[in-house]
């Protein structure tokens, strides 16, 4: 093999492109660890999320269903661990499922008048969203069992089996949730879920 | 109230646009040129066209005294257009940035302009006599990602710029021998060249759109991606500003604001229309559109004869033609700009968008 050969097929190999220049550049931005941008968040243990969950569940059976979702809304444990944050996410649904399709709007826009209402309603657009993630990310691992063909085809397919019933049944509720959210709170509150480092 | 004066240039976008201090010249940012554009009678002729930059250009800027025509470009370059009996003569700035340039602003001093960009820096830029060049000094900390807009303090020393991490901040860009030493006041007392007076973030942290000082500089308000406008007070150096506030909006994002007065902010955006906030130190408000919906000669005004009814279901197999807003700005306007006002209050602004629409309003 001639040298000119050789170095027209190293120039033309392209692993050139896949150096990751940012490693070199003390200065980059990758450089840089993105959670010093924002204040640190307040720690959540579990022991609290979980009175607060039985709180909220109590409220829940006394029949004051706005008092349990501004409850569950007013402290979301963004600085939670994962579970923590899984355990105030299925209190929050099961506020949600429990509140009747005609007291949606009157409640949303009671809470949307008091002060900080928009922000525990951007909480709840939030629930919302991990709501839908969360039964959407199911569905594929459950339908393998049955067709193995469909990865990830979307949940849509899935809604009418047998099986997963009581998960489209959550995911109909969450998204009447989401149209009356955005009727009270506008696009501005799906923009803001979007924008937001806090997460639930 | 009088209608909106609209100029509808062309069907492309407009990433930024200026007018002269006279109201007769319009400059406009399309694609790698900037296009001038005379104003003749009821309307704007293009006259001129100054191509100098090889990628899209994102700003255009004109010196309201001098004449003078800043514009920046992704392709890293600023040039600055002299006025000059037989057009503009261009000079390159040396920017020194090895990512897109995103937005320019000259300081009201006219000495000296800020350049935005992609590198995470600030190029603050300045003429040397004795070197006949515009040479720039970078602020870099502590910004860590894009800047996506800046605007000077009346004093032009003090800079705010937003950014995509979300801050706002304000910046000392005093230069020795070219800027007076500024007053101290709410923002510091001594500020030398970087001197970071103030960083800001709202709760819930989107890209910061535009930032603005209120016309005596004493506040800052910004616009971000969570729809949300957020007002600054501050209280010296090393303080916690004296307030804070940020108003959660239902609408989309604001991409620009000015001040009108101390007590009225004027934004528009993604919802193609400009949106009035009224408010002080005790707290903002959305008071309102500024259009007036369903205004009469548009659309809804040609309601309907039954002829009419037929043709169109005949035609398009609907009644009603929703293919136009009742803005308007056809689409998401990028930048307003106070046209005409004085001492700090606003009588007229111009707006320019996606739309490639050019709109002088009544404030």
């Amino acid at each position: 093999m001639s040298i000119i050969q050789q170095v027209t097929t190293a120039s033309l190999s392209d692993n050139w492109r896949t150096i990751n220049i940012d490693l070199l550049d003390p200065e980059s931005s990758s450089n840089f660890d993105t959670s010093t941008l924002h204040p640190p968040l307040v720690p959540v243990s579990d022991d609290e999320i979980r009175t607060l969950g039985q709180q909220i569940r109590q409220l829940m059976r006394g029949g004051d269903a706005e008092g349990a979702l501004r409850g569950a809304l007013e402290m979301p444990p963004y600085g939670g661990s994962d579970a923590v944050k899984e355990l105030h996410a299925e209190t929050v649904i099961l506020v949600l499922q429990s509140i009747k399709a005609s007291e949606m709007t009157p409640i949303l826009k009671r809470i949307f008048q008091t002060d900080g209402g928009s922000e525990a309603l951007d909480a709840l657009m939030k629930y919302l969203y991990k709501g839908m993630a969360a039964s959407s990310s199911h569905s594929p691992s459950r339908s393998s069992a049955i067709s193995p063909q469909s990865t990830g085809a979307g949940f849509s397919q899935m809604g009418g089996r047998p099986a997963v019933a009581s998960e489209s049944s959550t995911m109909s509720v969450l998204l009447s949730w989401h149209e009356k959210v955005v009727d009270v709170a506008g696009l501005g509150c799906v923009g803001r879920c979007m924008t937001d480092w806090r997460k639930v | 109230m009088a209608s909106p004066e609209v100029h509808h240039l062309f069907h492309h976008p407009i990433a930024d646009h200026s007018f002269s201090a006279d109201k007769q010249t319009l400059a406009v940012a399309r694609d790698t040129s900037v296009e001038l554009y005379g104003r003749t009678g009821s309307g704007f002729k293009l006259k001129d066209e100054l191509k100098g930059h090889d990628k899209t250009v994102t700003s255009v800027d004109i010196a309201l005294n001098s004449g003078r025509i800043v514009t920046c470009s992704q392709d890293r370059n600023a040039l600055v257009w002299e006025p000059s009996p037989t057009g503009y003569k261009p000079t390159l700035v040396l920017l020194r940035i090895n990512r897109a340039a995103t937005f320019v602003r000259w300081s009201p001093s006219e000495t000296k302009f800020a350049v935005g960009s992609g590198a995470r820096v600030i190029a603050i830029c300045y003429f040397e006599e004795e070197n006949d060049w515009w040479v720039s000094k970078h602020i870099k900390k502590p910004i860590r990602s894009t800047i996506t807009t800046v605007a000077w303090h009346p004093n032009s020393v003090l800079l705010a710029a937003g950014s995509t991490d979300a801050h706002a901040r304000v910046f000392s860009s005093f230069i020795k021998g070219v800027d007076a030493r500024p007053e101290p006041g709410v923002w510091g007392e001594r500020l030398p060249f970087n001197t970071v007076c103030g960083e800001y973030l709202n709760n819930s942290s989107g890209w910061v759109h535009a930032v603005s000082f209120s016309p005596s500089g004493d506040a800052l308000a910004f616009a971000a991606h969570d729809s949300s406008i957020t007002v600054v007070y501050p209280n010296g150096a090393d303080q916690p500003p004296r307030a804070v506030i940020s108003v959660n909006t239902q609408l989309l994002p604001f991409m620009s604001l000015i001040w009108n007065g101390e007590s009225e902010i004027i934004a528009a955006g993604y919802d193609c229309e400009a949106y009035r906030f009224k408010g002080g130190e005790g707290g903002w408000q959305l008071t309102g559109s500024l259009e007036s919906k369903g205004r009469p000669g548009l659309g809804d005004a040609r309601e309907e004869s039954a002829f009419n009814m037929f043709k169109q279901m005949d035609l398009k197999g609907k009644t009603k033609d929703d293919t136009q807003l009742k803005t308007v700005h056809q689409n998401t306007i990028n930048t307003i700009r106070i046209y005409e006002g004085s001492g700090g209050t606003v009588r007229k602004f111009s707006s320019s968008g996606v739309d490639g629409r050019i709109v002088i309003w009544n404030a």
